[in-house]
């Protein structure tokens, strides 16, 4: 199968700034692809490579199997979602999602009957005489995702669609987002900075760090085999070990990470430490402590309150220990 | 809110309009007096001839057309040109871009003395005449400035998303510039052309240094002062040179009100 977007050692430099270092990326045609990263990591200009605002320095693009490095952005079969929505506020709703297809040379009668059917999908099917600026920040985001899919995209860009949201919209968005993908079938990448959007709402993911791919894979290969122990650290919450704590516990002298909530308390257990700090998290309760010079957060369940000071003993599954590749 | 300003304040505020207005009204009223050699003040008696004999004179219409033509094309000019300076300025960021968009200002802070003699001695080491043309061009330089100024701030109000956005969907340059860009520069422009017009429109220190024998209106003024003949004529035209650049004036800060952006309307 045709992969929907190829990158081969793709690299973007801006001056001396390596912003995209020779990244290599298959996304496959219908997934729901996450490219997840602290700011500056090159995950935006990936995405900004893919809709054609940007062109590689070197490399290669290709959307379908086309070399599409340096086509300009109107010419390729992809719409992005923008952060800030970018909806042109001089025109109704309704002209926003039909923009696309005048631009096509569309008739009117057809173009503004394909726009209810796309607002009808989003949920926005009586909005579409108003301007953006009568709109809350969730329905704008809906507009902009009802224009974007008006073109029928083979690949939809989402450049962290859900970060001007509040929790509940961010919640409730993520499920629709996700059924919608699921419904039309189309390619969606998005970018975000939250670890925990991109391990509920995609089906594969790449962490970038420094312009570089650290890991790709599924959510559950990434939360639970961390390659690296920026991967680990950036994903989820972990204890990072360093190799003569991970030795004392059984392992290889190397890094290796351990999940808090894969600590239990236990009377032997390999980890005895002071506990120095308790949180309160409603499901549970977050307990650090000191073991060897080392902090360890463990989740514990909430009945389970030790008292700041006191001495606790943990344990773990032998398989929970994840050593990683770098030593 | 309601804000209460203390008495002496208010005072002085009315000073300061009186100040700046009461000459206005006083030309207004000579346009209307009775008598034609000296300003005595209060005037002996109240007239309409005035008006009609302005309307006979034929040599108050040449300068009036070429004020009305030299305003029309340096405005013209300036939206253009102003209009592509500032796209490029508020598009791209490079070394030197704020003692660039410094000496794009520079014209309209300089005193109109050195602009117009630069410009004269400009046209002159190049063999240009003296003419209508060289009025225009010496305008313009200012004019330019105006509607740069109006245009940089509502690129700067206006999301460059949207002209992504716009790419995006699958419009070319044009058409962005046709639906996007121009729809949302209009009424920066419209209000920075009429600036630029009104300023060119009475405009007399440039243009003494760049006209050849030809006079525009307030240089007609000026030398219509000087002879003492039928002088409330010359109230008469200075009333309707007021009120042809107020409207303006008036309409390009209406259009813009909002975003503070009327910048440059002191030349």
């Amino acid at each position: 199968m045709i992969p929907a977007v190829e990158f081969q050692s793709v690299s973007r430099h801006f001056g001396a700034t390596r912003a995209v270092d020779a990244v290599d990326l298959t996304i496959a045609e219908g997934a729901f692809f996450a490219m997840l990263g602290p700011s500056g990591s090159g995950k935006t200009t990936c995405l900004r490579l893919i809709s054609g605002f940007e062109q590689p320095t070197s490399g290669t693009i290709r959307i379908f199997g086309a070399d599409v490095s340096n086509t300009a952005p109107h010419l390729r079969h992809v719409n992005t979602v923008f952060q800030d929505y970018a909806l042109f506020p001089h025109m109704t709703v309704r002209d926003n999602v039909a923009y696309g297809l005048m631009v096509k040379g569309m008739g009117r009668a057809q173009r503004y009957a394909k726009a209810e059917e796309m607002l009808a999908l989003v949920h926005l099917d009586s909005y579409g005489n108003r301007k953006p600026a009568q709109l809350s920040g969730g329905q704008r985001q809906r507009v902009a995702l009802a224009r974007a899919l008006v073109n029928e995209p083979r690949v939809l860009l989402l450049d962290e669609p859900l970060g001007a949201l509040d929790l509940k919209l961010r919640e409730a968005m993520q499920d629709e987002l996700k059924s919608l993908q699921r419904r039309l079938g189309i390619t969606f990448v998005f970018v975000t900075h939250d670890q925990s959007e991109a391990l509920s709402m995609a089906d594969s993911l790449a962490v970038f760090n420094d312009g570089r791919i650290a890991q790709i894979g599924t959510p559950a290969e990434i939360y639970a085999h961390p390659k690296t122990r920026f991967v680990a650290d950036f994903v989820g919450s972990s204890n990072l070990l360093p190799p003569a704590l991970t030795q004392s516990l059984g392992g290889p002298a190397r890094w290796s990470s351990l999940r808090p909530e894969a600590l239990h308390p236990s009377g032997t257990g390999p980890i005895t430490g002071t506990v120095t700090a308790l949180r309160y998290l409603g499901s549970g309760n977050r307990v650090t402590l000191t073991t060897q010079g080392q902090t360890i957060a463990a989740l514990l369940p909430a009945t389970d309150a030790p008292e700041i000071g006191s001495t606790l003993t943990l344990t773990f599954a032998p398989t929970a220990l994840h050593v990683m590749d770098e030593a | 809110m309601r804000s209460d300003a203390s008495f002496p304040l208010k005072a002085a505020a009315f000073a300061g309009l009186a100040f700046l207005h009461l000459p206005i009204l006083l030309i207004f009223l000579y346009a209307f007096t009775t008598e034609d050699r000296s300003f005595a003040f209060p005037p002996p008696g109240l007239t309409l001839k005035w008006f009609a004999v302005a309307w006979n004179r034929p040599d108050i219409w040449p300068p009036l057309l070429l004020s009305l033509k030299v305003a029309t094309l340096s405005t013209a000019m300036a939206l253009i040109l102003g209009t592509l300076v500032s796209a490029a300025m508020s598009r791209t960021r490079f070394f030197g871009r704020d003692q660039l968009s410094l000496l794009i200002i520079l014209p309209l802070a300089l005193p109109g003395v050195i602009t117009g003699i630069s410009l004269r001695s400009a046209f002159a080491t190049l063999d240009i005449p003296y003419s209508t043309l060289t009025i225009i061009l010496g305008h313009a330089t200012f004019c330019i400035v105006i509607v740069y100024n109006n245009a940089v701030a509502r690129f700067r109000r206006l999301s460059g998303g949207i002209l992504e956005a716009s790419a995006d969907l699958g419009a070319n340059s044009f058409q962005t510039f046709r639906h996007i860009l121009l729809p949302n520069l209009a009424s920066a422009l419209l209000a920075g052309g009429m600036l630029a017009f009104a300023l060119s429109f009475d405009e007399v220190i440039v243009t003494t240094f760049t006209a050849g024998q030809q006079a525009t209106l307030p240089i007609w003024m000026l030398e219509e002062l000087v002879r003492p003949r039928q002088r409330p004529v010359t109230n008469v035209v200075a009333m309707v040179v007021f009120l042809a650049t107020f409207f303006p004036i008036l309409a390009a800060y209406y259009l813009t009100r909002g975003g503070g952006e009327t910048a440059g309307g002191g030349k």
